[in-house]
């Protein structure tokens, strides 16, 4: 392939755009907090306060969705990108790219949509820009927004730190906002009860958090419980069970559970059967040829969990409004463990008739522009 | 539309069934020595789709390993030969012209770039899911004249362009071309044209018997393709060569029917054409897809990637149609172009390689970086062993 011109595989999350960073972007900019590659920078600024730091921008084609639009899809992004990280999201910066010509009906509806995500979230949008460029230069609208917040004492998320045992939880049905944007797409008409699931996560994040900090304290009474405290972690009064948030965005749940497992040099089994797909999403994918695991999500995340805690937060997850159908779906195996033909770090699907198959990173563009 | 998935097509209890009757049968032609020298059973998917469906459900890793699944020339990108590929390229050169195709030819590398890197370059180049959506951007696009009634053309660009259509896919896909050629027609969109590398399959299985080297024991024959064809589609080939053959769907308990059957003819040794997707296809096929087909393309020589000339495989325009054809709108002419050198596609359309066995598979070529087609495609069995590391 030509290397000397940006192609849209660049930007669809997958391996391509992984070889753009790691090729050209952080060989320049490298540093402690951007080589996590997590969903945003987790920076310490003294006095043992920790702040999430991220950033997004949102060029969603077309603009508005059945379930929402380019407005609220870019505050609850950032909200959750943040709240992935572990932080509290507070504080939301919002830039607006406009096309010359564009609606100012369209932009009212869009920025109304923006205030009432943030109000929402518990977000204050504080800073931000406006600017215009000459018609055909942009199409329509594009947002930035970027957000901090601040990470509570002993939360340490992180992709590396799946381990051997955990298990995996999905907050809710895969696929619903790739597929929403594919099928509202000019010239792909369906009718359909399918909707984008955009949402903020920081409430569903606050109750994974509380119940598996009260699972330390029930755990910490029982004498017989060895398990390891997170090593990084100076703070020895807490001890949170779960180990990895994720919301798994572009590149859908195979792509986000590749990139724990390569963070992690673990294996990822999930099973084919416990899955959640709604039947249409599900039909349409099997119509239109796309694989659900790597269709985007807007308002799901992936927990790794200890196993003696799964159950709990698992039920704190479905006690959310936006995980009622929460579900684990797969565990953490050690490499060294496994079998031939497995001895590798990977994601492995179990099929539903009994099969298996590698579940690898995307490598183009599945779908261009869903967020 | 309301889509019920086809949760029973992938029941985990039937799915077991079949995979133990395969295991005793195939156990049962072990002891009776029926499975001569090779040892191994080699059963071929002419189909991509079914390729795909085999590597999704993880087919192969619950067969015995003594049958060997090979993919078939039957991924319309994959045989697309490289002057048809760099023929499409030329045409989105054209001034004025809207190239449509479908998804999967975007990638395909020609001689020299590709439609996704002339895309990069700024030429109109748009992905369709139907050609009948290329027929509406011809008719949204046919442009202004002076003496042209304002009233009529609301919806009509100033600027009149061209939109060429790239013709590619079997008996599934060239009906509805032939047909949206009939509504441009009907309608006079004559700024609307293709450029058909169209192709038969009935003529790649009888160019696979004709090679013994691909040592075939089976054929799963395409489901799609026989819904347009019926069973009677094979009928000639069959009574030809006598090879077993069964048309499958493509859910996974349709493809261990089909090769429960196979399996069940061998050690019969009584070669049949069967019917394993009775839901979908019947005797005759759908007569009218097949009329409109006729109607518009004849049967024409063709070249396939990697395979190379193949007789009456491919369908022409007819001369009655010939205005819709894009290479001769725009004078254009196919030039013979060598396929890439080292790449092992063509051998491994016929059954003779498996990818692992090409000297370039996932060194220099790979789905980030594709040399031939069989890694570009979706269905091209090369992508399809890499992204599932051949399990």
């Amino acid at each position: 392939m030509d290397k000397n011109r940006i192609l849209l595989d660049h930007g669809s999350g997958g391996k391509i755009a992984h070889s753009l960073l790691k090729e050209m972007i952080l060989p320049l900019f490298n540093n402690d907090m951007l080589s996590r590659l997590d969903d945003g920078a987790i920076i310490n600024i003294g006095t043992g306060t920790r702040i999430a730091f991220s950033t997004d921008s949102y060029v969603v084609d077309p603009i508005f969705f059945p379930g929402g639009n380019i407005g609220e899809l870019a505050i609850n992004g950032t909200v959750n990108d943040i709240a992935m990280c572990g932080g509290d999201p507070k504080y939301i910066s919002a830039a607006l790219i406009l096309e010359e010509g564009f609606s100012t009906d369209d932009l009212k509806i869009i920025l109304n949509s923006m205030a009432e995500a943030a109000k929402k979230a518990g977000v204050f949008v504080v800073t931000g820009d406006t600017k215009v460029v000459p018609k055909g230069k942009a199409d329509k609208i594009f947002i930035n927004t970027s957000g901090l917040g601040v990470i509570p004492k002993g939360v340490n998320l992180s992709g590396s730190n799946a381990k051997a045992g955990d298990k995996v939880i999905i907050s809710g049905t895969i696929a619903d906002h790739g597929i929403t944007i594919l099928s509202s797409r000019e010239n792909l008409k369906f009718d359909s009860d399918i909707k984008s699931d955009t949402a903020p996560l920081n409430q569903m994040v606050k109750r994974i958090l509380n119940q598996s900090l009260i699972d330390k304290r029930v755990i910490e009474q029982s004498p017989t419980d060895k398990c390891p405290t997170d090593s990084s972690n100076s703070a020895s009064n807490f001890n949170y069970r779960v180990h990895v948030l994720r919301d798994p965005t572009r590149g859908g749940v195979g792509t986000t559970l590749n990139e724990i497992a390569s963070q992690s040099n673990v294996r990822i089994n999930i099973w084919e059967d416990a899955l959640p797909i709604k039947d249409s999403v599900r039909g349409m994918c099997e119509l239109l040829g796309f694989d659900p695991l790597y269709l985007a999500n807007e308002g799901k995340l992936l927990a790794v969990v200890s196993p003696e805690s799964t159950n709990r937060v698992l039920e704190a997850i479905r006690q959310d409004e936006y995980g009622k159908d929460a579900a684990i779906i797969g565990e953490v195996v050690g490499i060294e463990n496994s079998d031939k033909p497995l001895e590798r770090s990977g994601v492995f699907l179990k099929t539903s008739i009994g099969g298996f198959r590698i579940v690898d990173m995307l490598t183009g563009e599945q779908l261009p522009r869903i967020c | 539309m309301a889509l019920k998935y086809v949760s029973e097509y992938r029941d985990s209890q039937l799915a077991k069934v079949l995979i133990e009757s395969i295991k005793e049968k195939i156990e049962a032609l072990h002891s009776s020595g029926s499975i001569k020298a090779k040892k191994r059973l080699r059963l071929m998917e002419v189909c991509g789709t079914h390729t795909m469906s085999i590597f999704r459900h993880g087919i192969r890793s619950v067969l015995p390993h003594t049958i060997e699944l090979l993919s078939g020339p039957g991924c319309p990108v994959c045989v697309t030969a490289q002057k048809d590929i760099d023929a499409f390229i030329e045409l989105s050169k054209q001034d004025n012209v809207i190239l449509t195709t479908f998804g999967d030819l975007m990638k395909v590398p020609g001689t020299f770039s590709s439609l996704q890197k002339e895309k990069a370059d700024g030429r109109d180049i748009r992905v369709v899911y139907s050609v009948f959506d290329a027929v509406e951007i011809a008719a949204a696009n046919q442009g202004v004249t002076c003496n042209c009634n304002q009233a009529n053309s609301a919806n009509k660009t100033n600027q009149a362009k061209e939109v060429v259509f790239c013709g590619v896919g079997f008996e599934t896909t060239t009906p509805t071309v032939a047909a949206s050629i009939l509504m441009a027609s009907e309608r006079g969109i004559d700024n609307f044209s293709i450029h058909s590398a169209h192709k038969l399959t009935p003529p790649a299985l009888a160019a696979l018997m004709e090679t013994p080297a691909t040592q075939i024991d089976g054929f799963i024959l395409p489901g799609h393709v026989s819904v347009i064809t019926g069973v009677d589609g094979y009928k000639d080939v069959f009574d030809k060569y006598k090879v077993p053959s069964v048309i499958a769907g493509f859910e996974p308990l349709d493809i261990l029917k089909a090769i429960l059957m196979l399996v069940t003819q061998q050690i019969s040794g009584l070669p049949a054409l069967e019917n394993g997707y009775e839901r979908a296809v019947s005797q005759f096929g759908n007569v009218k897809a097949v009329q409109i087909m006729n109607q518009v393309f004849e049967p024409a020589d063709s070249v396939w990637r990697g395979i190379g000339h193949i007789p009456e495989s491919g369908m022409r325009l007819r001369d009655s149609y010939k205005s819709f054809d894009a290479l001769k709108k725009f004078n254009l002419e196919l030039k013979d172009t060598p396929e890439p050198v080292g790449c092992a596609c063509g051998q491994i359309l016929m059954g003779l390689k498996t990818p692992e066995q090409c000297m370039m598979y996932g060194k220099k070529c790979t789905p980030a970086h594709p040399v031939g087609p069989c890694m570009v495609s979706s269905e091209g069995s090369c992508a399809a062993y890499y992204r599932y590391k051949g399990l």
